[in-house]
C-alpha cells in the first residue's frame, strides 16, 4: 500500500514538474500587474489583448509560420523522394546518406546557425532570409525522412509491381498506390517538421537581421526590454495552439501511431 | 503457328549470377502452364521476366505474334496474381478491381468491375476494404483484378500455397473453372507437383534456370525424362541399371518386401495412415518401399528380402 502511495506521489511531481510551468505561465499571463510575476496580481486579459498589438509580434509571427509551413513543405519535397529512393532502392552509400541526413538533429543548433552565418551568409552575400528558410529545411530534413522511411517500410513493395501491371507508370504507382498509403506519415512528418521550426531558436538567433526575426527570437529581444505578462501572453497562446494541433492530429491521424 | 507466348533462349540474370540460362519454351492459346520446381530453380524469375518486371540479359519473348521483350509491363497485357495478393490497401474491393479499368477509361467501368467480382463470387464484397476479408477472398480480388483488363496471359505466382487445404482446393477447381470460362492463357508457378498435376494442361519442370521436362501430367508421372523428375513426381528408389548404363527408378509401391532375391536392413519405418513407409539400407543403395496398412508391421533393425522388379520400373537415361 505504502508502495502504491509512493508510486503516485512520484507520478505527480514528474507531471507537476512537465505540466506545471504551462498553468504558471497561463496563470501569469491573465495578470493585471505590470511586470511578469506569479501569483498574478489581479486577473484580466490585458496583456492577452497587448499580444495582438504589437507589430513586431504579427511581424515575426508571419515570419515563423512562413518558415514553418514553406520549410517543411521544402524538406518534404526533398525528403520524401529520398525515403523512397533509400528504402526501395540498393543505394550505395545508403547509411552514409542516412547519417548525413540525421546530422541536423545531432549537431548542436548553435553550431549549425553560427556556420551558416559565417561560412555562407557572409562569405557569398545570400540573405540572411534565404539563409534561415535553408537552415530550417534541413534542420526539418532528418524528421521528413526518419517519418516517412517508417511508413514506407510498413507498405508492401509488390503493388507497386501490381499498379505497374494494371498499366501505370513508375511514377504513376508512385503517386496512386505509394502515396496514398504513406499519407499518415507525411502528415505526421509535417506536423513534427512545422513544430520544430516554429520552436527553433538558436539557428534563428544567429540568422536573424533587420525585418528577418523568428517569433522565439523576437519574443527573447522583448523581454530584454520589456518585462511584461504580454510575453507570458503570447507562450500561453503559442502553447495552446501547439496543443490544439497535436490534438487534431491525433483524433484524425492517429498521430502517435507514427512518431 | 500454335505458340501464343514463346520464350526464346531467355537468359535471366540478378546482378551477376545468372537465374535462367538459354531457355526455350513455347506455349499454346489457353493452355493451363505449370512451371514447377524447388526453389531457386529459376521458376519466379521466369514469371517475372514475362511480366516485364525484370529484363532479361539475353532472349526473346514473343506473345501474339509480337515481340514483347522490350515492352513496358504496363503495356505487355499480362496480368499477375501475386503470392501474397498484392491488394493495394487504401481502396476498397471495388476499386481494386476498377484500379487498371480506370487508367484505361473504360467507359463501361461499373459493368465491367461487377462482373469481375461475379466471375469469382464476391458480388457482395464490393464495398469492402481489403484487410476485412480472409486470404482466400483476398485472392478472389486479386484475380478478378487482374482478369477484368482481358489480360493475354495472366500469371499465378504460387497461387494454392498461402491457402488452407480445404480452400486449396476450391480455389483450384476456381481457376479452372475461370480458365474454361475466359479461355485465358494462364502460367502458374509452383513448388508442389501434386498442384501442378491436379491443375496444368502441361507442366514445365525447372531445375537450376533449366527447363528439365515440359510435358503433360500423365507423361511427367508416368515417363519422367530424369532422375530429378523421377525423384520430384515420387520415383523415390533411383539406382544404376547395369544392363542398358542408365537407370531405373521404381515408386516405393513399385517395390515388393517380404520376398526377392535381394536383402536390407530397414532403417526407418513410419505409418501413413493407408500404408506404412520404409527405408531400408541394402547393399544396392537406400531403397524406399511400402505396404499396405492391413500388412503386418516391420521393425527398424530387422533385415527383410526384397524385389525390385524391371516391368514396374521406368527407365531413365541417367540417374
Amino acid at each position: 500500500m505504502n508502495g502504491r502511495l509512493a508510486t503516485w506521489a512520484v507520478l505527480g511531481l514528474v507531471l507537476l514538474f512537465l505540466i506545471g510551468p504551462f498553468f504558471i505561465i497561463i496563470a501569469a499571463s491573465l495578470s493585471a500587474g505590470n511586470s511578469l510575476a506569479f501569483p498574478p496580481q489581479g486577473l484580466s486579459l490585458k496583456w492577452v489583448v497587448k499580444v495582438f498589438e504589437i507589430e513586431s509580434f504579427r511581424a515575426s509571427f508571419g515570419m515563423s509560420m512562413f518558415l514553418a509551413i514553406f520549410g517543411t513543405l521544402a524538406a518534404l519535397a526533398l525528403g520524401v523522394p529520398a525515403a523512397y529512393g533509400l528504402n526501395r532502392y540498393k543505394v550505395p552509400g545508403a547509411e552514409f546518406v542516412r547519417t548525413v541526413v540525421s546530422a541536423p538533429i545531432i549537431v548542436p543548433g548553435i553550431i549549425v546557425g553560427l556556420a551558416l552565418l559565417r561560412y555562407l551568409v557572409i562569405p557569398t552575400g545570400v540573405g540572411i532570409g534565404s539563409a534561415l528558410f535553408l537552415a530550417h529545411t534541413a534542420l526539418i530534413l532528418p524528421y521528413a525522412v526518419r517519418v516517412v522511411s517508417a511508413s514506407l517500410e510498413n507498405l508492401r513493395t509488390d503493388i507497386e509491381e501490381a499498379a505497374v501491371l494494371l498499366g501505370c507508370t513508375r511514377f504513376g504507382a508512385f503517386r496512386r498506390v505509394v502515396l496514398p498509403n504513406i499519407r499518415g506519415g507525411v502528415l505526421a512528418a509535417f506536423i513534427l517538421g512545422f513544430v520544430t521550426s516554429f520552436n527553433q531558436v538558436p539557428v534563428s538567433l544567429f540568422l536573424s537581421g533587420p525585418g528577418v526575426r523568428t517569433l522565439p527570437v523576437d519574443m527573447i529581444a522583448y523581454m530584454e526590454i520589456n518585462y511584461d505578462p504580454s510575453v507570458a501572453a503570447l507562450s500561453a497562446l503559442l502553447a495552446f495552439m501547439s496543443v490544439a494541433i497535436v490534438f487534431a492530429a491525433e483524433k484524425f491521424l492517429g498521430f502517435s501511431k507514427y512518431v | 503457328m500454335s505458340e501464343f507466348l514463346s520464350l526464346e533462349d531467355l537468359t535471366l540474370a540478378y546482378g551477376g549470377s545468372v537465374a535462367v540460362d538459354r531457355l526455350n519454351l513455347a506455349i499454346r492459346q489457353g493452355e493451363l502452364i505449370a512451371l514447377l520446381g524447388p526453389s531457386g530453380c529459376g521458376k519466379t524469375t521466369t514469371m517475372r521476366a514475362i511480366a516485364g518486371l525484370l529484363s532479361p540479359r539475353s532472349g526473346t519473348i514473343r506473345l501474339d505474334g509480337k515481340d514483347i521483350t522490350r515492352v513496358a509491363p504496363s503495356r505487355r497485357e499480362v496480368g499477375l496474381v501475386f503470392q501474397s495478393y498484392a491488394l493495394f490497401p487504401h481502396l476498397s474491393v471495388f476499386e481494386n478491381v476498377a484500379f487498371g479499368l480506370r487508367l484505361r477509361k473504360e467507359p463501361d467501368l461499373a459493368a465491367r468491375v461487377a462482373e469481375g467480382l461475379a466471375t469469382v463470387g464476391l458480388s457482395d464484397f464490393a464495398d469492402r476494404a481489403p484487410a476485412a476479408l480472409s486470404g482466400g477472398q483476398q485472392q478472389r480480388v486479386a484475380l478478378a483484378r487482374s482478369l477484368v483488363m482481358n489480360p493475354k496471359v495472366l500469371l499465378l505466382d504460387e497461387p494454392l500455397s498461402n491457402l488452407d487445404a480445404r480452400l486449396r482446393l476450391e480455389m483450384r477447381m476456381e481457376l479452372q473453372r475461370v480458365q474454361r470460362e475466359t479461355g485465358v492463357t494462364m502460367v502458374f508457378v509452383t513448388h508442389d507437383q501434386a498442384e501442378a498435376l491436379a491443375l496444368a494442361d502441361r507442366i514445365v519442370v525447372m531445375r537450376g534456370g533449366a527447363i528439365e521436362q515440359v510435358g503433360t501430367p500423365e507423361q511427367i508421372w508416368t515417363e519422367p525424362a530424369s532422375g530429378f523428375v523421377a525423384d520430384f513426381v515420387g520415383f523415390e528408389t533411383i539406382l544404376p541399371d547395369p544392363e542398358t548404363g542408365g537407370a531405373l527408378a521404381w515408386r516405393p509401391a513399385a517395390v515388393t518386401l517380404g520376398s526377392g532375391p535381394h536383402s536390407g536392413v530397414i532403417r526407418g519405418a513410419s505409418f501413413a495412415g493407408a500404408h506404412r513407409e520404409y527405408v531400408l539400407d541394402t547393399p544396392l543403395g537406400v531403397v524406399k518401399a511400402e505396404t499396405p496398412a492391413s500388412a503386418p508391421p516391420l521393425a527398424p533393425g530387422a533385415e527383410v528380402a526384397f524385389d525390385l522388379p524391371r516391368e514396374r520400373a521406368v527407365r531413365l537415361a541417367s540417374a
